[in-house]
């Protein structure tokens, strides 16, 4: 088995063998369950509110849900990726990254004939193997509520459709164990790599996009893109901030996935700029010093 | 000097010393100003949008004109507000976090326990070091917010409004502390390190980001850009008449939002700062009598999470360490 394989395995085994990562795994999986079923009560109940109010003569106005894609359902997951995937990925990222600091095993690892990017990016796949694995799991569950749901099994193009978003949710995901990995090898203490991790995501998913859009913290945990302000000095921030914001690209390409109706079909631009930050930063990851791999902790 | 005040002031010099800190405090004060920045330019974006617009209609001929967009200086805390609710949290998490892990890390622990210090002596004088921290760390905030508007936002401020930014500061300690003392619990329970600091993490993503999220989900005016009562041309009161017949859905969507303590802090600061459009603008003991049942709750949560503190951080927790 080659340095790189050997890697990915030992990482999955540890991930498999961690109870932290089991928490975050479960609350994620058990989050975008929930998100189907609350996506489906909300939903009878808005349906319900038009009812009434066009029983009472109240509005002359359509329906504003006829039509509806089934995965509208499904739009809430968006979110949970942005918060507690995000947060688990940099987590199992960071975790990886200072395992052999803390214990002073590196010397031991380093010392056979392994390259430093094949160590890294091994221990990345090990990590893209287990997201897959929790991501995949998730959507086959969505997949049967949103059936249950509807009363009929998801058409091929739904289904397609939920299959990239998963894969789209991945990119997402590995961009920020890429994240939780490089702060795990530059930091001095596992406190300190899990802090500025969780500052690097708390910037990406408010700072930036607050910058561009005037948007207000909390209106960013919505799962529609908030969409750039203009006037003033926003359309120059907004042109510069729009592609840093990873996090509401992300929204954007999973509204078109989600066939959300604010999205723009075939718009995907969005898509683009995740896995481009996914390359870079796997790039930068790839080029890490070995002497960075070696340095023990200072806890 | 009792053991309590001794751990309190050794833990403020420890704080103090901590690099890490001051990037940390300094990025949540440099997001908080960010915030009243973005908030100002887009006030003055509309304004400007206005004036356009006025200056159409007079091209136009046209005498009817909408009313200006006005400005509420304290309203420009919003940002700032939800930041100190979401990552002012989480912060404060590392901290309480940190004054059990250093001293378990360092190997500190059989040393501070082989002297005379009594049982709560240990949680309470690090949460009171904590809350010392704290302290300065909102007074500072609260100077840097009242300097923005003025500053930033070119507003001007009465003593009512310094009031209510003073009150919204004194309820974001109190807030901030509850985070400290939860992480200090939770950290002080668990044998392994990392796991106190990620079941508190847990708990802040549940508490502070999902659950009011999902009440904002769940909100049916929410579920179309602009509002579905807007999009439907229903006037307020045929709202609440039809929101009536789904109680049942209402009460559930509130109760989660209200299980959360972030929340509480939120009406409370909103209803101060004439965020929340029932209390813009009225004398502080309206706002006071319409919201004291957040500051009651924010307090019991607050106590509740320093008791829980103080009687599981026990010797025998703190020795059973894996790393």
């Amino acid at each position: 088995m080659n340095a790189f394989a050997a890697s990915a395995r030992h990482e999955a085994l540890n991930i498999r063998r961690s109870r932290t990562a089991h928490i975050l795994l479960w609350v994620f999986v058990g989050m975008v369950l929930v998100s189907s079923l609350i996506g489906w009560i909300t939903n009878r109940t808005v349906t319900g509110v038009f009812d009434r109010i066009r029983a009472e003569g109240l509005t002359s106005q359509p329906n504003p849900f006829t039509g509806v894609s089934p995965l509208t359902y499904e739009r809430n997951t968006v979110i949970y990726v942005l918060l507690i995937g995000a947060l688990m990925a940099v987590v199992l990222g960071a975790q990886a990254s200072l395992r052999d600091r803390k214990s002073g095993t590196s010397a031991l690892v380093l010392s056979r004939p392994v390259g430093t990017a094949s160590r890294l990016l091994g221990q990345l796949a090990g990590i893209g193997a287990v997201l897959g694995v929790v991501l995949g799991g998730s959507v086959g569950a969505s997949w049967v509520v949103l059936g249950i749901i509807d009363a009929a099994p998801l058409g091929p193009e739904h289904t397609l459709r939920l299959l990239a978003f998963a894969a789209l949710s991945w990119v997402l995901l590995m961009a920020f164990a890429v994240l939780g990995m490089l702060t795990g090898l530059v930091s001095r203490s596992e406190t300190t790599a899990l802090l500025v991790s969780f500052v690097l995501w708390s910037a990406i998913a408010f700072v930036v996009p607050q910058l561009g859009t005037a948007a207000r913290p909390v209106t960013l945990l919505g799962p529609v893109p908030h969409p750039a302000a203009t006037g003033g000095w926003f359309d120059a921030v907004a042109a510069v901030t729009g592609p840093l914001a990873v996090t509401e690209q992300y929204k954007r390409a999973a509204g078109v996935l989600l066939q959300d109706r604010n999205a723009q079909a075939g718009d995907w631009t969005g898509a683009l700029v995740v896995a481009a930050a996914l390359l870079i930063l796997v790039l930068v990851l790839a080029v890490t010093p070995r002497r960075r791999l070696r340095r023990p902790l200072d806890e | 000097m009792s053991s309590t005040a001794t751990v309190a002031r050794r833990e403020l010099v420890a704080l103090r010393r901590d690099r890490l800190l001051v990037v940390l405090l300094g990025f949540l004060a440099a997001v908080t100003l960010v915030s009243v920045i973005v908030g100002a330019a887009a006030f003055r974006a509309q304004l400007e949008a206005y004036q356009l617009y006025v200056q159409q209609l007079e091209q136009s001929g046209s005498s009817t004109r909408a009313a200006a967009p006005r400005l509420f200086p304290l309203q420009l805390l919003r940002g700032s507000v939800e930041y100190v609710e979401i990552l002012g949290a989480l912060f404060a998490i590392v901290l309480g976090y940190g004054a059990v892990a250093t001293e378990k890390y360092r190997g500190t622990l059989p040393l501070l326990l082989s002297r005379p210090v009594g049982r709560f002596a240990l949680p309470l004088g690090k949460l009171a070091g904590i809350a010392g921290i704290w302290l300065a760390v909102v007074v500072a905030l609260t100077v840097l917010w009242t300097a923005a508007i003025v500053g930033i936002g070119s507003a001007s401020l009465g003593p009512a409004d310094l009031g209510r930014i003073l009150i919204v500061g004194a309820f974001s300690w109190l807030y901030l502390v509850f985070w400290s003392a939860l992480a200090v619990a939770l950290t002080a329970v668990t044998s392994r390190l990392s796991l106190g600091l990620i079941l508190a993490i847990v708990i802040w993503l549940t508490f502070v980001l999902i659950i009011p999220q999902l009440g904002d989900t769940m909100d049916p005016d929410n579920q179309v850009p602009g509002g579905l009562f807007k999009a439907l041309e229903i006037d307020s009161s045929s709202e609440a008449a039809v929101i009536a017949h789904f109680a049942t859905f209402e009460e559930l969507r509130n109760f989660l939002e209200s299980a959360s303590p972030t929340k509480h802090f939120e009406r409370l600061a909103f209803a101060f700062l004439g965020i929340d459009d029932d209390f813009n603008q009225k004398p502080i003991g309206v706002v006071w009598s319409g919201i004291w049942g957040y500051a009651v709750a924010i307090a019991a949560a607050g106590v509740a999470a320093v008791a829980a503190a103080a009687l599981v951080t026990t010797r025998s927790n703190l020795q059973r360490t894996r790393s």
